[in-house]
């Protein structure tokens, strides 16, 4: 069945004036349960994509179905995981992780019960009354994906969650959350310029051109979970996307330098 | 580990202290050479004895303590007002975007009006009275808060409300659950600015409208010549706006720094 339906997304962004086109008649489905990655040249209009998904942006022309519905504002049924820096400072961990279903209006006994639970499986337990300064930039993306999976959303929307993360940290959320997409069974789309990680966490990875963004290349990866970046059967993958991508990366270095 | 960084902290504020103290002496110290060397009249420079002495007439006429509770009641009723109004014209700013861009291009006239411009306008308007006096405090200090709290809710950072709509808030509840705690930190700050522009406004508008109050016993001391007796009402203005801003507003935004993580930067 599918879950969200992009059609025809048209959007132009404002550039010191002048409207740049972002996205160019993009299409994409993307059925229940599914694990999409989106890789692309940077700037190609990844997040652009996520952010009218998400409903935080409108498109200029097309629109994105949920389960068949069209849908045009933000709403918790499609939840964002940012880069970083989207966390509360002013709540404890425990209460940002909770932040949705307040929002939702449930009990706060019950909210408790369904936060730990997300706490226990990003093995954030430790830290449910901690602040945020109070820990690294690894835990923090814990949390936001604690946060993101504790609202039971229709689909996760993930804007290069591990794009600040030391490489060995990245390895090991990588892990975590295949563990944490076999156990729920949610339908994700994750965005990132990094194509091991796409590789390993993607069932089909979606290749971006540079902008105008269309898609280039879809690649299915059917291949067991969960999968490490230093798996050598992954390697025909990547560099189908390596190559892919190789024209699309010199064509927006070329736009950059103009 | 934490306790270590707790007793460091303790010998830090001990040793800003003695530093402190120092500092006093030293200027106490100057003051009363100079005094001896007679460079200028008694009347002009008194001692720092003189002073005390005078201190401690006014104390024990009540003229002192009488004057600060009036000037206080006075600050307390006007800069409570202010904050009020400060705020509700500042999210009217924030709702009626237009309203904003306008006001907020008078703003920098607004917050650099001086206070004891006010004072004839008051007289005339209000009258020569308290009322007069709380309107020249609410004039001064309200454009500070009205300007800090649209300031302080347009730099919230636009990923905490993304992420909090992406969640399902709007409305009341993104509102109180995370526009009002997200600017809280910078709102503090301009609190702070706020109560700084309301006390050079009382002490302004009482020297030139009132017949009780801290403000007064300095135009009292002048009127009488009594230069001992303007120098003990300056010292005391100058300490209880060091302690309301030390020990109360910067203790506040201290402890809202502390929790917002801001002081851990990495």
């Amino acid at each position: 069945m599918t879950k969200l339906q992009a059609k025809n997304i048209v959007k132009h962004f404002d550039h010191n004036g002048t409207a740049v086109l972002a996205l160019d008649g993009l299409n994409l489905d993307v059925q229940e349960g599914d694990f999409v990655c989106i890789v692309g040249p940077s700037g190609c209009g990844k997040t652009t994509f996520l952010h009218i998904a998400a409903g935080l942006e409108k498109p200029d022309s097309g629109e994105i179905l949920l389960n068949g519905k069209s849908l045009s504002t933000p709403g918790p049924d499609r939840t964002m995981v940012f880069q970083e820096g989207a966390l509360f400072p002013w709540l404890k961990v425990i209460d940002n992780v909770e932040f949705g279903l307040k929002m939702a209006g449930i009990p706060k006994d019950e909210r408790r019960q369904i936060s730990q639970r997300y706490l226990d499986m990003m093995q954030l337990t430790k830290f449910a009354d901690s602040y945020t300064y109070q820990l690294s930039t690894g835990m923090k993306q814990r949390v936001a994906i604690a946060r993101a999976f504790a609202m039971d959303p229709e689909i996760l929307l993930m804007d290069e969650p591990f794009a600040a993360l030391d490489s060995q940290t990245r390895d090991l959320l990588l892990v975590e959350l295949q563990l944490i997409w076999e156990r729920t069974k949610k339908t994700i789309i994750f965005v990132t310029h990094n194509i091991s990680e796409s590789v390993v966490l993607g069932n089909r990875v979606v290749v971006f051109t540079n902008r105008p963004s269309k898609i280039k290349k879809e690649i299915v990866i059917d291949y067991r979970r969960p999968r490490l970046a230093e798996d050598e059967n992954l390697q025909k993958y990547y560099h189908q996307i390596v190559e892919a991508l190789k024209n699309e990366v010199i064509a927006q270095i070329k736009d950059d330098v103009q | 580990m934490s306790e270590k960084i707790i007793s460091e902290k303790k010998s830090q504020n001990l040793h800003d202290a003695a530093n402190a103290s120092l500092l006093v002496a030293i200027f106490v110290g100057v003051w009363q050479l100079v005094f001896m060397l007679g460079i200028f009249p008694k009347i002009s420079l008194p001692s720092p004895i003189m002073v005390a002495e005078s201190f401690a007439k006014l104390i024990s006429n009540m003229s002192l303590p009488i004057g600060i509770g009036v000037t206080l009641e006075r600050l307390v009723a006007g800069f409570s007002i202010s904050i009020i109004l400060g705020t509700l014209v500042g999210l009217a700013m924030l709702r009626f975007k237009g309203f904003g861009r306008t006001l907020n291009s008078f703003s920098a006239g607004l917050l650099a009006f001086p206070s004891v411009a006010w004072v004839p306008f008051s007289i005339l308007f209000i009258g020569f009275n308290d009322l007069g006096i709380i309107f020249v405090v609410v004039m001064s200090s309200v454009f500070s808060v009205m300007m800090s709290t649209y300031s302080s809710v347009r730099n919230i950072p636009p990923i905490y409300l993304d992420a909090a709509k992406n969640m399902g808030a709007k409305g009341l509840a993104l509102f109180r659950y995370v526009t009002l705690p997200a600017a809280t930190p910078s709102l503090i700050i301009g609190l702070r600015g706020g109560w700084s522009f309301a006390w050079h406004a009382i002490i302004a508008a009482e020297i030139l409208m009132s017949i009780v109050g801290l403000g007064h016993i300095l135009s009292v001391g002048r009127d009488f010549l009594d230069m001992s007796e303007v120098i003990a009402s300056m010292i005391t203005i100058f300490a209880i706006g060091l302690v309301v801003d030390k020990f109360l507003l910067q203790k506040l935004e201290e402890k809202v720094r502390r929790k917002w993580g801001l002081d851990h930067h990495r």
